[in-house]
């Protein structure tokens, strides 16, 4: 929820120099950059907003102050969300030292936009090689790039430049990295202090896609740790800007491409909150919607349980759990008609009606899929070899979840009560009844029992969604009907959809942690501003201090743990 | 017996002995795919020939039809040197391994072992330790951080449980009365009692130590595929490659296994009632049902490496030594001083 009117006023009260403002939506605190590591000090501090959601910067294109920088913060305990607000020319104070997840938004706002951030530890660019001249994110920064290098292909280079028809490419291109800019930005990174220094990556099984490790080794102990990301970087907040709000949705298949649906729903909701329509969107979509995503949300974390046993060694429970997963492909793909970039939802509804049966096969699935679980849990959960490489690895406490931003299961493992769900319902998840499972310890055990359960409890609230659907006729709409046409248009395609001016940070809670939209609309048809909260990015950035000291071998565990798809990181 | 006759006798043996080491190591991939397979609820290479039996074959013509490349500064004679020393001794076990009783062929009597030496377990211990040098070579030559570690990794893990495993040895040797491992499986028959009775600890933790040493799960942190790709075998292509599963998962395995069977498992002799005698149901196979015995015994034991194998996780380097110098290597000692109580009590 929003921060209460009555928050806002006790900060106002306390931090005189602010200004406040409260609409439905959002909730700001504006302050002077000179006055911002003090008011982000006391509101985390003093009015117990600990959790750090996102930062990032705005290019307003003002003459004066042309940046306006927001931190989204998360009270826990009052369950309560508040923006702080301020605007820069070219520079902003560091937040290092209150978040360390706020260095790694950092960096972002560094690469993309050229903030310079005063006091920050390691100023590198968190995507683009070090070496890239261009921030992409600006306003005048075109769409398609500065296309000033020359890149002939391999037919121009080998038979000249004599090529006719569609064969005849244009030969400039926009910048892309050759290996003296890769060899720079590795050197860049890391100051070597140990043994060896081991490339972990781009390409490597353990890495779960293409993230570049860095471990200083000492032996096979790991002194010290650095992550090079951009690998997977497609601008997706460049695209959203010149994407009408419908037909992003396609890229946010992409992003978190295990859990698509859930991405789309994310989305979705948050659009819909922008236009104030979450109300009239029909309570079938609701649940369809709901059901869909916590299918998706089983496949994820069975594709999580696979690869995570696969790096331990035990190399049969993968199968298991992908022979699972292809049941939960076939009904999603009988349902929506793909299997990994589905793009089923729609503003305002889903793409259409449930085929014939479709809840049938749902509910077979679902009678036998804890019986599975449980027989896995009998290879895994009690198994010596499992708890002796499970137990004590990767721990983290209440204050490293609040202090590294993280959201999802790992933040659930520590025992911080963080869901989305439960906290923000959206959709139909205030109407079904589920738990939410904790950790006690935060070690990568309790991580792997808090999925394990997850997946139970959406196999419950898969069924009340099942029954609540039985109870629908098939003549009910699964779109909603805008009053007045002329002002709404509310379609399946979508074209035609003009949002107010206003901002909203709206957030789905993902298998891989909170995926947040914050969404900046100057009115008409395409967002000014979309910037994306991966849970899997902020996840990630507790990896360098959980590895301290751990051997290479740990180096899968807790990545596997932590559970990050390098899609949403690199976005 | 004759100068020439003798020769031609251990000529034999040698072509026989590397013919069905060589041949049945590459026909157990085959049944490690099929076993791995079915624990994994799918029915495995089904393709090629029935049931995938020509599966070997075609594996094998596509390993040795690859382009052999050597990494650049890679060191020449020490990356092939690797293959060899993997290969070499880890065969070279076998020549002290009887393979059954003592038979009469032509007016000869012949052991079904190559040398019969007063020293025989000996040797195969030495010959494994020998095994880890081809790994170490292997990572080191190829120049590559990922084949180093993993190379390290084996070495300190061969260091550890050679160690554990002599001592867990010494158990049936002080039984026995001897180092000759055609006398050790004697020695069993003799007393009627499978070692495995009197020697339980030693038993296990001569297991554990077999699969540490072959690298077989849950000791496989030598080539982990998620942290180290494959290991030291990373900068291999081709058959180079496929050579080093086929010496550490098969051919080591056999030969380990055994000499398990020789020490705890009676060798070729058939069940056993301990202390009472020994039951055969292939009686009427006469001399020959020894070799069916002790193939049904490495099988046995083979088919339980493989079962691990394909269930279990892996454990982290530093808890692999402390499990074999502060679990295995105890134990092995307490076993030791308790066989020296036992074997005087044994007629001998």
């Amino acid at each position: 929820m929003q921060a209460s009117e009555k928050t806002l006023n006790e900060i106002k009260l306390r931090i005189p120099y602010v200004e406040v403002k409260k609409d439905k939506l959002i909730s700001i605190v504006y302050v002077q950059k000179e006055l911002l590591i003090n008011t982000l000090k006391t509101i985390k501090e003093d009015f117990g907003f600990k959790l750090f959601i996102d930062h990032s910067v705005i290019d307003t294109l003002e003459a004066q102050n042309r940046f306006e920088a927001f931190y989204i913060l998360y009270n826990v305990d009052t369950k309560e969300r508040i923006v702080v607000k301020t605007k820069t020319e070219h520079s902003l104070p560091s937040i290092e030292r209150l978040w360390f997840a706020g260095k790694w938004a950092e960096r972002e706002a560094y690469d993309m936009f050229g903030i310079h951030y005063e006091g920050h530890e390691h100023l590198v660019r968190a995507f683009m090689w070090d070496t890239y001249s261009y921030f992409p994110l600006r306003k005048d920064f075109p769409l398609q790039g500065y296309e000033n290098v020359e890149l002939p292909s391999l037919n121009e280079t080998v038979f000249g430049d004599n090529l006719t028809g569609t064969m005849n490419y244009r030969r400039t291109h926009t910048y892309v990295p050759t290996l003296k800019d890769l060899e720079y930005t590795e050197k860049n990174r890391i100051k070597k202090k140990a043994q060896v220094v081991l490339n972990w990556g781009p390409l490597h099984p353990g890495t779960h896609g293409t993230m570049w490790f860095l471990f200083d080794l000492e032996g096979e102990r790991v002194v010290q740790t650095d992550v090079i990301l951009g690998q997977l970087h497609r601008g997706v907040e460049k695209l959203a800007e010149h994407e009408p709000y419908q037909q992003f949705l396609v890229y946010t298949d992409r992003m978190d491409y295990i859990s698509a649906l859930c991405s789309n729903q994310a989305w979705t909701v948050a659009v819909e909150r922008l236009l104030g329509i979450e109300d009239i969107v029909p309570l079938k979509a609701k649940y369809i919607r709901t059901m869909m995503s916590e299918l998706q949300r089983i496949n994820s974390h069975l594709l999580w349980l696979g690869t995570y046993a696969l790096d331990l060694g035990a190399l049969t429970i993968f199968l298991y759990a992908f022979k699972e997963r292809e049941k939960i492909m076939d009904i999603i793909e009988g349902i929506t008609g793909a299997r990994l970039t589905i793009s089923y939802t729609r503003i305002g509804g889903v793409r259409m009606d449930l085929p014939e049966g479709a809840l049938e096969v749902i509910e077979s699935f679902i009678k036998f899929f804890p019986k599975e679980l449980k027989d896995w849990e009998k290879i895994l959960s009690r198994n010596r070899i499992w708890l002796k490489r499970n137990k004590d690895v990767g721990v983290l406490t209440k204050e490293d979840i609040f202090f590294y931003g993280l959201t999802g299961a790992v933040a659930r493992g520590s025992g911080v009560f963080y869901d989305i769900r439960k906290l923000e319902p959206y959709d139909a998840y205030g109407m079904v009844d589920f738990d939410v499972p904790l950790g006690e310890n935060g070690d990568c055990y309790d991580r792997y029992l808090v999925r394990v359960e997850e997946m139970r409890q959406s196999v419950r609230i898969i069924e009340q969604c099942v029954q609540k659907l039985k109870t629908m006729s098939k003549n009910e709409p699964f779109m909603a009907e805008s009053q007045d046409p002329k002002k709404l248009r509310l379609t399946l395609d979508g074209i035609g959809l003009k949002v107010p001016a206003g901002e909203v940070y709206s957030s789905g809670e993902n298998p891989r942690g909170e995926l947040g939209f914050y969404i900046n609309s100057k009115g008409g048809l395409k967002p000014y501003r979309v910037k994306i909260r991966p849970g899997s990015f902020y996840n990630l950035c507790v990896y360098p201090h959980l590895m301290e000291n751990r051997y290479v071998a740990d180096a899968v565990t807790i990545l596997a743990s932590l559970d990050p798809v390098v899609g949403e990181i690199d976005r | 017996m004759s100068i020439v006759a003798l020769g031609i006798i251990i000529a034999i043996k040698v072509v026989v002995i590397l013919a069905i080491i060589l041949g049945i190591g590459a026909y157990l991939t085959l049944v490690e795919r099929k076993v791995a397979a079915h624990i994994q609820r799918r029915p495995g290479p089904m393709v090629v020939g029935w049931h995938g039996l020509l599966q070997p074959l075609a594996d094998g013509i596509k390993l040795l039809t690859k382009e052999d490349i050597l990494p650049s500064s890679a060191n020449f004679l020490l990356y092939n040197l690797a293959i060899v020393m993997a290969l070499v001794p880890a065969s070279l076990v076998f020549a002290v391994v009887p393979f059954g009783p003592e038979i009469h062929v032509f007016g000869y009597d012949i052991k079904p072992i190559l040398t019969d030496v007063n020293i025989g377990i000996i040797m195969a211990f030495a010959f494994g330790s020998l095994a880890v040098y081809g790994v170490a070579l292997s990572g080191w030559a190829s120049n590559s951080k990922y084949a180093l570690i993993g190379a390290l990794r084996k070495a300190g893990i061969i260091i550890s449980y050679e160690v554990v495993i002599t001592f867990a040895a010494l158990g049936p040797i002080m039984l026995a009365k001897s180092l000759s491992t055609y006398d050790i499986v004697m020695a069993q028959i003799h007393q009627k009692v499978w070692y495995i009775f009197l020697q339980p600890i030693s038993f296990v933790v001569f297991v554990f130590a077999l699969l540490a040493e072959t690298g077989r799960v849950p000791f496989d942190i030598q080539e982990a595929e998620a942290e180290l790709v494959t290991g030291f075998t990373v900068e291999y292509g081709g058959m180079k490659f496929g050579l080093f599963p086929l010496v550490e998962w098969y051919v080591e395995v056999l030969s380990l296994s055994s000499i398990l069977t020789v020490l705890y498992l009676g060798g070729w002799s058939p069940i056993n009632i301990p202390f009472v005698g020994f039951v055969d149901p292939f009686f009427f196979l006469g001399p020959w049902s020894g070799f069916i015995w002790f193939i049904i015994k490495v099988t046995i034991l083979f088919l339980l490496v493989l079962w691990l194998h394909w269930t279990l996780p892996r454990y982290r380097i530093d808890q692999i030594t402390t499990i074999a110098w502060k679990v295995m290597l105890p134990l092995a000692l307490f076993n030791i001083l308790i066989t020296a109580f036992i074997a005087p009590l044994l007629r001998g």
